[in-house]
């Protein structure tokens, strides 16, 4: 079937490797409607148009949606071009051995030769529901396109047999370019893999993909690789800040949340042997500092033995590396355990950052020995509210509040309790999402989207793949006034790159202003319900 | 020992040999970083390691009959489909509780075959019983099976989403499993000694000796369930047991890494590895290993400078 309005034709998988003006095309009429008074047309405006400089440099990415995120190199030549073809093969080949690719070999392989194609996993991917089920964004489109590729290239065996149990596709410059762009259309958030029967894992397979293109070919966003892992590696945190300005930064952040909580805050710097390692994602220290500084005044209350490391990377527990490159995840990883080992302490502390806390707690669980044991903010967290050792005062938190699984903590660690443990004893007008905890939506921002704005990609994070969220936020809301801002609403989200993401998204749609939604994380929360601080911590004119 | 004989034993070796060695080799692919997923059945209901403060220093409750309680309902009723893909659920169930019946079936018509080796009497009582449940589990199986393989036939050729995604394999499959449906569900029906020649069968395969002469309908039945012993290794439907490792290596697999244990020793092997990656920010060279590689930052041009 045709799209009415575009012309453009839904795909089938070989598409990807014919040459068209455009595969696919978000068009605003599509999208998943939202609930009102967000259900006008005002709400799904088109994604701007890329620039023609943007199409210039990577024409051929740019033929898959109209949308660019990662952009491949454009060959000069045919020779190029040819080059381009083989790395990918090679790459693709070497995703399948066991000297580079033992991280992830065998849930791949199982994940490449079981799918049924039931397409049972479809509907459970807010990306390709928001959109109004474009094809191209089906959790199963780009894994087939792989999964044909490594039938004919790595486990060819017989060529009609192939063809008969699994297709053909040619494979061409074409389709690697647009196959890279599409390996950033998945938030990795794996709620499709948590239905499928057989146990093939969608996200997986695009995390995979991602990294034969920065492994083999040296392709990644540049947020991700250049101003991410490697800013982090060599001055010591993805956000550029290098440890001089890092501890000035968090003086001022002490400084002022002393003032605001009328007591002294201080935050210990490289305390050898100390209890607890705070490693927080650096973000927060520019974006929202009050989360650090909210986080010392409880350590500090709960008389806890806690230190921050200056080190390089040892005051940002970002790893981007999760997202496309397990070398570099492993660089990072490594320097965190590393940093933790040299002071002593007896176990780090993840802050609120979801995917540190997939990255540190258990994906990296297995890339070295002897590892320092991480623990999450929200589990001690729990601890110190539940200990009585914080006085709290509930009713200074008599807002509507609701709660943000962010998909690393829950679906993969499945810490789902203890945050709302807290909310119990310090929110009485808490209400869940539906659906919540481990069946969670994404907030859009996975996989690094939140940090990635290049070109038009924010209005399709904004328009798409946070779509989905945005209209759990207003059903939650939904015994609320949307109409107003005078009745404030928070949306907890105890996790930077989620933060990052709502931001936008609040933002895109006027929510705020609208219908008076906020966001922020957990530990704010907590401080503001202390009924001995000098003013209430959230200040609705600075958030 | 007849022609037949040779084909079935073949057949079966052919299945098991193939079987095993995909095993083989999924079993001993290296251990991989941890890739859970919730819900882990195993954690006590609602508790994540992670989700108790110093959980490394306490013993943790273990849910031991969790996994049983996921796998059973999926495997018999296939819930993940019901919950996720209702549309599919009933063709899918019909199709796959029909094999489970002919499998469960063929337990049945051994043990009446070993009766009848043995001298028993299978003409009254118990083997009387067992005579009819195994004729009204082949008709009840094949008959599922049929409509089963019939709806599914339609839905991959109609649904859009199934028809996308289909290969000449999958509409093969369906034939090849509905014949099997078919074939049983009509020399049922129409043999009025069904269960004795079935029984004879087995018999005669047991012990190598003579197998009575079989009815046409007989026979395309035997063939077609061969064929598939051979064909089926070799497909995506060895989800029947790989499912095993999706859920239980990758999905619930939470072992955690402590010194001296079994997880580090694996993890010495693998990053002790050379690596051949060839982005030039990894810095591979084929004789560095991981261990080698991961002191690096990934900055290329300094690299370059130096
Ligand atoms: S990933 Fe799973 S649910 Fe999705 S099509 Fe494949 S087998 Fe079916
Ligand atoms: S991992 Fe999430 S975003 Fe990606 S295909 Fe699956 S459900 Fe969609």
């Amino acid at each position: 079937m045709s799209c009415q309005y575009c012309g453009i034709q839904p795909n089938s998988v070989n598409d990807i490797s014919k040459e068209s003006e455009q595969l696919a095309k978000v068009d605003p009429k599509d999208l998943m409607p939202l609930p009102a008074p967000y259900d006008g047309d005002e709400y799904r405006p088109s994604i701007a148009q890329l620039k023609d400089s943007s199409r210039e440099a990577h024409p051929a990415s740019a033929t898959l949606d109209g949308v660019l995120a990662a952009g491949a190199p454009e060959p000069k030549t045919k020779e190029e071009e040819d080059k381009i073809v083989q790395q990918f093969i090679s790459g693709l080949r070497k995703l399948f051995t066991k000297e580079n690719n033992w991280t992830f070999l065998q849930p791949l392989t199982l994940s490449m030769e079981h799918c049924a194609r039931c397409q049972t996993c479809v509907d459970n991917c807010p990306v390709y529901e928001a959109s109004g089920w474009n094809e191209i964004y089906r959790p199963t489109y780009r894994s087939e396109i792989l999964r044909r590729l490594y039938f004919k290239y790595v486990r060819p065996g017989n060529k009609l047999l192939t063809k008969f149990q699994n297709n053909d596709i040619e494979l061409n410059y074409t389709l690697i370019a647009r196959l890279y762009e599409l390996a950033y259309r998945c938030t990795l958030c794996r709620r499709c893999a948590q239905s499928c029967p057989v146990g093939v894992d969608n996200g997986l397979i695009t995390h995979d993909l991602r990294k034969l293109f920065s492994q083999e070919l040296g392709w990644a966003p540049k947020e991700l690789h250049e101003k991410g892992t490697v800013q982090q590696l060599t001055v010591g945190s993805s956000t550029g800040m290098n440890s001089v300005v890092v501890k000035d930064n968090i003086e001022f952040i002490d400084e002022d949340i002393s003032e605001r909580v009328g007591w002294e805050v201080k935050t210990p710097w490289d305390v050898e042997g100390a209890d607890v390692m705070l490693i927080e994602n650096a973000g927060e220290f520019l974006a929202w500092p009050e989360n650090h500084g909210c986080t010392a005044v409880i350590l500090n209350k709960a008389g806890i033995n806690w230190t921050m490391s200056s080190e390089i990377a040892g005051y940002d527990g970002v790893n981007y590396g999760l997202f496309y490159d397990d070398v570099q995840l492993a660089r990072v990883a490594t320097r965190h355990f590393q940093i933790a080992k040299d002071l002593g302490v007896k176990k780090i502390v993840m802050g609120e950052c979801g995917h540190e806390h997939k990255a540190l707690a258990t994906i990296a669980d297995r890339v070295g020995v002897d590892l320092a044991p991480r623990e999450s903010i929200l589990t001690l967290l729990a601890d110190i509210v539940k200990s009585g050792k914080l006085k709290l005062d509930p009713s200074r938190n008599d807002f509507a509040i609701t709660l943000h699984d962010p998909c690393n903590t829950v679906r993969n660690l499945g810490i789902v309790q203890p945050q709302r443990d807290v909310l119990k004893l310090i929110a009485p007008k808490f209400r869940e999402m539906t659906p919540h905890g481990i069946h969670n939506y994404c907030c859009g921002g996975g996989s690094g989207f939140a940090i990635m704005s290049g070109n038009n990609f924010e209005d399709w994070r904004n328009l798409v793949s946070s779509r989905k969220k945005f209209a759990q936020v207003l059903n939650a809301f939904g015994d609320e006034d949307l109409n107003t801002d005078e009745t404030k609403k928070y949306i907890c989200a105890p996790c930077s790159n989620c933060k990052g993401a709502l931001r936008d998204m609040l933002e895109f749609y006027g929510a705020k202003e609208k219908s008076g939604i906020y966001y922020g994380g957990l530990v704010e929360l907590v401080v503001n319900a202390m009924p001995d601080t000098a003013e209430p911590l959230l200040d609705w004119d600075m958030m | 020992m007849s022609a037949l004989h040779g084909l079935v034993y073949l057949s079966v070796l052919i299945f098991l040999v193939a079987c095993v060695a995909r095993a083989v080799r999924i079993a001993r692919a290296p251990m991989h970083l941890r890739w859970e997923l919730q819900p882990v059945p195993h954690e006590k209901p609602g508790k994540s390691m992670y989700e108790t403060v110093d959980y490394w220093e306490k013993t943790l409750e273990k849910n031991h009959f969790g996994e049983l309680a996921v796998m059973i309902p999926e495997i018999l009723l296939l819930r993940g489909v019901w919950e996720h893909n209702r549309s599919l659920w009933f063709p899918s169930f019909a199709l796959h509780f029909g094999l489970y019946l002919l499998i469960g079936n063929m337990g049945l018509v051994l043990v009446i075959a070993i009766m009848a080796l043995s001298g028993v009497e299978v003409g009254t009582g118990f083997g009387l019983l067992l005579t009819n449940a195994i004729k009204a589990v082949a008709i009840v199986g094949g008959g599922l099976g049929t409509i089963g393989s019939i709806l599914m036939l339609i839905k991959r050729a109609t649904d859009d989403g199934l028809s996308k995604f289909a290969t000449p394999s999958h509409f093969f499959n369906l034939v090849h499993l509905g014949a099997i449906y078919v074939t049983v569900l009509l020399w049922a029906l129409l043999d009025p000694s069904f269960v004795v020649n079935l029984s004879a069968l087995y018999a005669g395969l047991l012990t190598l000796n003579a197998i009575p002469a079989l009815s046409t309908i007989a026979m395309v039945h035997v063939a077609v369930v061969l064929l598939f012993f051979v064909y089926l290794p070799f497909t995506h439907m060895t989800h029947f047991f790989t499912k095993y490792f999706t859920y239980h290596s990758v999905r619930w697999e939470t072992t955690p890494n402590v010194k001296g244990g079994k997880v580090e020793k694996n993890i010495i092997k693998n990053v002790t590895q050379p690596v051949t990656w060839a982005a030039p920010h990894i810095g591979a060279d084929g004789k560095k290993t991981w261990v080698d590689l991961v002191s690096g930052t990934g900055e290329v041009k300094k690299e370059k400078e130096a």
